[in-house]
């Protein structure tokens, strides 16, 4: 039984990779609300990003050019798949336009796994300016990056509940959570309102893909696939609920990295958040509360 | 008396249709095309195949029973599963287990394998088959990728002692034993094309009775198979059980094909695959699930004979998933037949102009 001064230091980190879960988690839930797709390349395409900006910063471009092309990149993708295949797959099971995005995702893997194989020598990583600067907090060493993540899953969670709630375009987006059709005959441009939605998330999962890179690792396979874990996040939360999403994101990544020092479950802790979501999935089958949007079943 | 005797009379008639509809072959020239590809792959291609492209259909004929099974799910069932990969492993792992523990033959091992995967999907399906459509393709996925993580703790056995038979330290590493009538890859390739067969024809005839028919109404409206009387949770584990037994039999036929197993070939993006391969390949047919194991396995083959990269293949696959998915929903069985034909006509015309 590890001590607690061995916990404390994962304590940080898991928070931190929780808010990143969490961030994802809620881009996945907001996107599914608004178009009814559920975003499985969430992953591919920030891992992408992120292999682009190492590219940058290898050419020894400015940090803060490759950090916007990374963002940007995730944006600019997401919305031309949206653009394309959203009005192309809009009548169709959810199931089918979900299947439709690993199409995507195994895409933008093979492009990752083409253009950057795997290196036998030294390992590609990216590094951000923050990594080296931070605090000490009660003894615990804490850099800006661990802030980063965690604070940006913080204020985008209340940021994405405050837009949903109070701005137009968020009323006009869980109007179409609702009914797609009597939104667009109340004369909201649902066409618009999808491409925003699209972009937006596209925009979180090249910024979660930037801090993935930097938290976990470069490498197309771990950031393309980390997207189960805010997945199992999302599913939490019942595809519905930002707020849950936002804890269970967290929960996620505490309970992972906080099994690493017990020698029994280090090897397991990659699990966490597939059982979680199990477990809820379960859960919430039994109590008949899997609601989805208008006039699905689950 | 007379009412007890139309009663049976009526009942010998339904089931005379019902052994007329299984025995009467739909088209007795596509029966008789398809038993003479299945004796060239049996005696002429062994002989004709390098060594090389013997190992690789080998696996297609394991990879077929695969695609078989996930076909019989996406396609007559409606379930979408992203977890085929997993009982794929849990069929390769139970076989190299017994295969190690026990002198049993190797097809007893292998119908083994095959039940205790049934078992263990049924389990696993028993709570999960009450969600539907995408929560229960999530569900897979996340019951695969936890798999995958014990899988890659456990390892696969290596002939050590204990349950789990591997030992990290071994220097020898004994192989998987193979059955004694099929010991070369040429042999071997020969009992995985038998294998495949018996297990085609195990669906066949599953689509050709009644559980073919209760499929065939789940998929197009639950609610009209339910006032129908059928029983939908049980059709729906049947197929699932069905599905992950043969899986579990083609696990068993890919422990001995690989004799050596590790646990890092073995990953997620196995499943996602499987998923995309018996899109493109087309689940609403039979030969769809061949065409979707030359897909996964043969092409593999012939882009490393020619110098490319495998990581083209994720690139097609992706795009053949988002074609299938917006313009060909049965897939490149059904499409590209009617492409030849539309090739040939305008062939025809231009022909006729000249």
């Amino acid at each position: 039984m590890p001590s607690w001064s061995e916990l404390e230091q994962f304590l940080v980190s898991g928070l931190a990779l929780g808010g990143v879960y969490a961030l994802s988690g809620v881009g996945l839930v907001v996107l599914y609300r608004a178009t009814g797709v559920l975003y499985l390349a969430f992953g591919a395409v920030g891992a992408l990003g992120a292999f682009l900006a190492y590219e940058m910063l290898q050419a020894s471009a400015p940090q803060w050019a490759a950090w916007i092309v990374c963002i940007l990149f995730g944006g600019l993708v997401t919305l031309l798949y949206g653009m394309i295949f959203g009005p192309a797959l809009a009548g169709r099971d959810p199931l089918v336009r979900a299947v439709a995005t690993l199409g995507l995702t195994l895409i933008l893997f093979g492009a990752m796994e083409l253009l950057w194989p795997p290196t036998s020598g030294a390992t590609r990583a990216i590094s951000l300016p923050t990594d080296n600067g931070g605090f000490t907090v009660f003894g615990l060493q804490v850099t800006w990056t661990q802030v980063i993540a965690l604070g940006s899953g913080v204020v985008l969670t209340i940021g994405t509940g405050w837009f949903l709630r109070y701005t137009k375009l968020g009323t006009a987006m869980r109007a179409m959570a609702n009914d797609r059709v009597i939104t667009a005959t109340l004369g909201v441009p649902v066409r618009r309102v999808e491409a925003a939605a699209w972009f937006g998330c596209g925009i979180l999962a090249g910024f979660a893909g930037l801090l993935l890179a930097d938290l976990v690792q470069l490498e197309p396979a771990t950031l393309t696939f980390l997207v189960i874990s805010s997945l199992a996040a999302a599913l939490i939360g019942q595809l519905r609920s930002i707020a849950v999403t936002f804890a269970a994101g967290i929960v996620i990544g505490v309970i992972h990295d906080l099994l690493t020092p017990f020698s029994a479950l280090t090897n397991y802790r990659d699990m966490t958040p597939f059982v979680l979501a199990v477990i809820a999935l379960l859960w919430a089958s039994r109590h008949r509360t899997v609601v989805t949007r208008s006039r699905e079943e689950a | 008396m007379t009412g007890v005797d139309t009663e049976r009379s009526a009942a010998a008639t339904v089931a005379g249709q019902r052994l007329a509809l299984l025995r009467r072959p739909e088209r007795p020239v596509h029966l008789l095309v398809t038993v003479v590809l299945v004796l060239f792959a049996l005696f002429a291609l062994p002989s004709l195949m390098s060594l090389y492209y013997t190992g690789y259909m080998t696996l297609v004929a394991i990879y077929s029973i695969v695609t078989l099974g996930l076909g019989l799910l996406v396609g007559r069932v409606g379930l979408y599963s992203l977890g085929q990969g997993a009982i794929l492993q849990i069929g390769a792992w139970t076989a190299a287990r017994l295969l190690f523990a026990t002198a049993q033959p190797f097809p007893i091992v292998i119908i083994e394998a095959g039940l205790v995967t049934m078992l263990i999907g049924g389990l696993i399906a028993l709570p999960a088959i009450r969600l539907r459509g995408l929560y229960l393709a999530l569900i897979t996925l996340m019951l695969a990728g936890a798999f995958t993580v014990v899988l890659a703790t456990v390892n696969f056995p290596n002939g050590g002692g204990g349950f789990t038979g591997y030992n990290g330290q071994q220097s020898h590493i004994p192989p998987i034993r193979r059955p004694s009538f099929a010991g070369t890859d040429a042999a071997y390739y020969r009992f995985a094309v038998v294998v495949a067969v018996i297990m085609f024809i195990l669906v066949y005839a599953h689509l050709r009775t009644r559980p073919g028919r209760a499929w065939a109404a789940i998929r197009q409206s639950e609610p009209a198979a339910l006032a129908a009387g059928i029983n939908i949770t049980f059709y729906k584990l049947w197929a699932w059980g069905l599905a992950a037994f043969i899986t579990g039999v083609a696990g068993g036929v890919l422990a001995g094909r690989d004799v050596y197993l590790y646990s890092i070939n073995f990953t997620t993006q196995d499943s996602i695959i499987l998923l995309a391969v018996a899109l493109m390949g087309g689940v609403y047919s039979l030969w769809g699930a061949v065409i979707a194991a030359l897909l996964m396995q043969l092409l593999p083959a012939f882009l490393q004979n020619l110098g490319l990269s495998y990581a083209w293949l994720y690139i097609l696959f992706g795009i053949g998933v988002l074609q299938v998915l917006t313009t060909a929903p049965a897939g490149l069985v059904d499409q590209f037949p009617k492409d030849m034909k539309k090739l040939g006509g305008l062939i025809m015309k231009l022909v006729r102009h000249a």
